[in-house]
């Protein structure tokens, strides 16, 4: 009966009925692991830029303004990878199951976080860190902390001297 | 766990036999672990070489990639990547040429499967290659004569500026378009010459959208971030590139990879091979004009592209994959729905294949069109369902185990008939057998961590790794270097096959071409068009893939 046999195909069609669904009339399907778009918490950011390292389509971007330093997340680039999450030393990234980001304003695409740098203890200048991250290196290792004010200027100055202090010279003597 | 090792007994046995045959010109035979038997020679004996591994060893050429090697040892280079299926190895020819005008002698007559390879290294690095007919290939016409920018000394960002070859300058705004649409991926683009229904010869030209992913990989990306460019390759198969590159780095700096992280490979690797093929499937019917076929096929496919977001987070472009393991666990709850999954796609697809088989449009228009014969296959080196529904038997995940197929038993589909309904049974069998697969991974899932805890990548180490692609075999070839690759070549599936269609599609009626040309399961798009020429009137009419497999008679169209 092998001339009947594509007629089965009907048989298929009443078994598994209609599987189109009414989306947009109804919550989105996704998995519960399903990458969306990013989340950076503000609170918990301290600048350090690790995803922006990270972040294999230029996604996250840090630029120096100045005094401030801003993290810009612009979701037209972004790939929904989550590296950014993985190497966030503070936990500050979350990967959120949003995915409907089509928006008429490009403006919707970008978030900010600005940051303020820190100024050397010493000479006053900006330094290379902000001052989260400064914060978040004297929470971790407090024994750092007489040299973590500076800039990295000043602290190897200080380095310096405080070595040659050590074995009975004065500073600058060597240059004479 | 490093990948695939071959024998020592294997590596020694060809290792002899090249020293005997090679012995008088090669200037050095060495195992290379992690990639293969590398073999110097002098670029003048190259065609000796070629033809001795090629002929008389009956190795099959995988790819050929040039390299700027001047930076680092002042010439350029050409390595040959060749496979010896039965031993498991793959033997290495390597060609150094003069850093200010690199020649090498062309061996398409021997392989004909260097063609592209030899244009792409003249294109792209500037090599001339001797003795055959050079045209511009990959670049655009009115890419600037002698910028090559493959070499190391051009910036992978230049834009140079568009020339107008030959046409008057028109002042005001220019908008170009065309002729391929720029949103839609992978155009393709065959000429098909004609004599009234029969189709005489063909000539393809493709590369109209060649991103230069592989100077991208060697110049602005990180080690760890080339994975993610690598998925982009391909849009239906990109989890078998990113695979295939972290495969091919881990070769090359010797680093181990869990267990348990290769087993998520595999896994992942078949739930995209079983996506693939029931898409694949569902397109065929659609051609044929059995769209009903084509609907159950991607409901079933449905299925399989939600149980990849829930293994991965993604649908497409999984972005699991890292030099050294993977990212994401599975757990109990993922492995019994996987189960289930496999379960209901293995029920509904028996089902389905059983109508499809014995639909008479489908059936009928399959058999004995688009053959390609066994010894055509071998010299053009085809790959994949495409090379097993022409009797090869060839398949990596057996011939060169990686990841964890080592571990598990399969049985490799192969056809003699080499026609449009072999290359549509091979997959049929094929997405049993992956369901089969993903069973057995399942049942044998170690425990253990899921990345390797030290990752260093020395330079200068050469790795090369091949993945079974739904469409068939993939191969990346890397040289390390500093924090990213030096050298990283990639070779598709399609890159093989598209050429072997001259022989399936030539002295066949037209109205069986479109089903050829898709029977290779190249990444489809609907700018695929097809240019009919009339080879009495020379008449050119544009039309395209879907209307063309709507037509029976030439005579509508001219």
């Amino acid at each position: 009966m092998s001339l009947l046999k594509p007629f089965k195909l009907i048989g298929i069609a009443h078994r598994s009925g209609v599987v189109t669904v009414r989306y947009p009339f109804q919550p989105p399907l996704v998995t519960p692991e399903f990458r969306g778009r990013i989340r950076i918490d503000a609170s918990k950011c301290i600048g350090c830029g690790a995803c922006v390292n990270a972040c294999p389509s230029n996604a996250l971007t840090l630029v120096d303004d100045g005094e401030r330093r801003v993290l810009n997340y612009f979701i037209g680039r972004c790939i929904y990878c989550g590296r950014c999450a993985d190497v966030c030393p503070v936990g500050a990234i979350t990967i959120s199951r949003e995915f409907e980001l089509a928006t008429d304003n490009i403006g919707d695409l970008n978030s900010r976080v600005i940051h303020y740098k820190a100024t050397c203890s010493c000479c006053g200048e900006e330094t290379t860190a902000t001052e989260r991250m400064i914060s978040y290196v004297v929470s971790r290792v407090p024994v750092t902390e007489t040299y973590v004010h500076m800039g990295s200027r000043c602290r190897k100055r200080r380095f310096i001297e405080g070595l040659m202090m050590g074995r009975g010279m004065v500073y600058g003597e060597s240059e004479r | 766990m490093v990948d695939f090792e071959p024998s020592k007994q294997d590596v020694e046995e060809v290792r002899a036999q090249l020293t005997e045959k090679l012995g008088h010109i090669a200037r050095s035979i060495e195992y290379v672990p992690g990639a293969g038997i590398l073999v110097e020679v002098p670029v003048k004996r190259i065609r000796e070489a070629v033809k001795i591994i090629h002929n008389d060893l009956d190795a099959y050429l995988r790819t050929v990639a040039g390299v700027d090697e001047r930076p680092v040892k002042g010439v350029f280079s050409a390595y040959y990547v060749f496979g010896l299926d039965s031993k498991h190895v793959n033997i290495i020819v390597v060609a150094y040429m003069d850093s200010d005008k690199p020649s090498i002698p062309s061996v398409v007559d021997i392989a004909p499967s260097a063609d592209w390879y030899e244009l792409e290294m003249y294109d792209l690095l500037g090599i001339r290659v001797e003795g055959r007919r050079l045209y511009r290939f990959i670049l655009p016409e009115d890419w600037p004569e002698g910028l090559y920018p493959l070499r190391k000394d051009v910036a992978y960002n230049i834009r140079p500026e568009p020339s107008l070859r030959g046409r008057e300058a028109i002042s005001g705004p220019r908008v170009p378009v065309g002729p391929y649409h720029p949103a839609l991926h992978e155009p393709e683009y065959f000429e098909l010459y004609v004599e009234g229904e029969r189709v005489v010869d063909v000539r393809y030209n493709g590369f109209h959208v060649h991103r230069g992913i592989e100077k991208l990989g060697e110049s602005r990306f990180t080690y760890q971030q080339v994975p993610f460019l690598a998925e982009r390759i391909c849009g239906i198969c990109g989890f078998v590139h990113s695979v295939c590159y972290t495969q091919a780095v881990e070769n090359a700096a010797r680093i181990d990879v869990p267990e348990r992280a290769l087993y998520i490979r595999s896994l992942v690797l078949e739930v995209e091979r079983l996506h693939s093929h029931l898409l694949w499937i569902g397109v065929a019917c659609h051609l044929l004009g059995y769209d009903a076929g084509f609907m159950h096929a991607w409901r079933i496919r449905e299925k399989t592209m939600v149980l990849a977001e829930l293994l991965t987070g993604s649908r497409k472009t999984y972005g699991i994959n890292l030099v050294g393991g993977v990212r994401k666990d599975i757990n109990r709850d993922k492995i019994g729905k996987v189960l289930d999954t496999v379960k209901w796609v293995e029920d509904e697809f028996k089902k389905l294949v059983e109508v499809i088989t014995s639909v008479p449009q489908v059936v009928k228009r399959a058999t004995g069109t688009g053959i390609l014969p066994k010894h055509d296959a071998r010299a053009y080196s085809v790959v994949g369902p495409v090379a097993r529904a022409s009797g090869l038997n060839r398949d990596v995940r057996r011939d060169y185990p990686y990841a964890a197929y080592k571990d598990v038993s399969f049985k490799v589909p192969v056809y003699s008939e080499g026609d449009n309904l072999a290359r549509l049974l091979v997959r049929v069998d094929e997405v049993f057998e992956s369901i089969e697969i993903i069973r057995q991974l399942l049942d044998q899932l170690p425990q253990g961590p899921i990345m390797a805890e030290e990752l260093e990548i020395p330079e200068g180490r050469i790795g090369v790794s091949s993945v079974e692609a739904p469409r068939g075999e993939d191969i990346h070839f890397i040289i390390t270097g500093k924090g990213r690759p030096y050298r990283w070549r990639v070779r598709a599936p399609t890159y093989q096959n598209i050429p072997a269609l001259k022989v399936m599609l030539k002295d066949a009626p037209l109205a069986d071409a479109p089903l050829t040309i898709a029977s290779i399961d190249p990444c489809f798009s609907c700018t695929d068009r097809v240019v009919v020429v009339d080879a009495r009137t020379r008449k050119r009419r544009i039309i395209s893939l879907r209307k063309l497999s709507k037509i029976n008679c030439i005579g509508c169209l001219i």
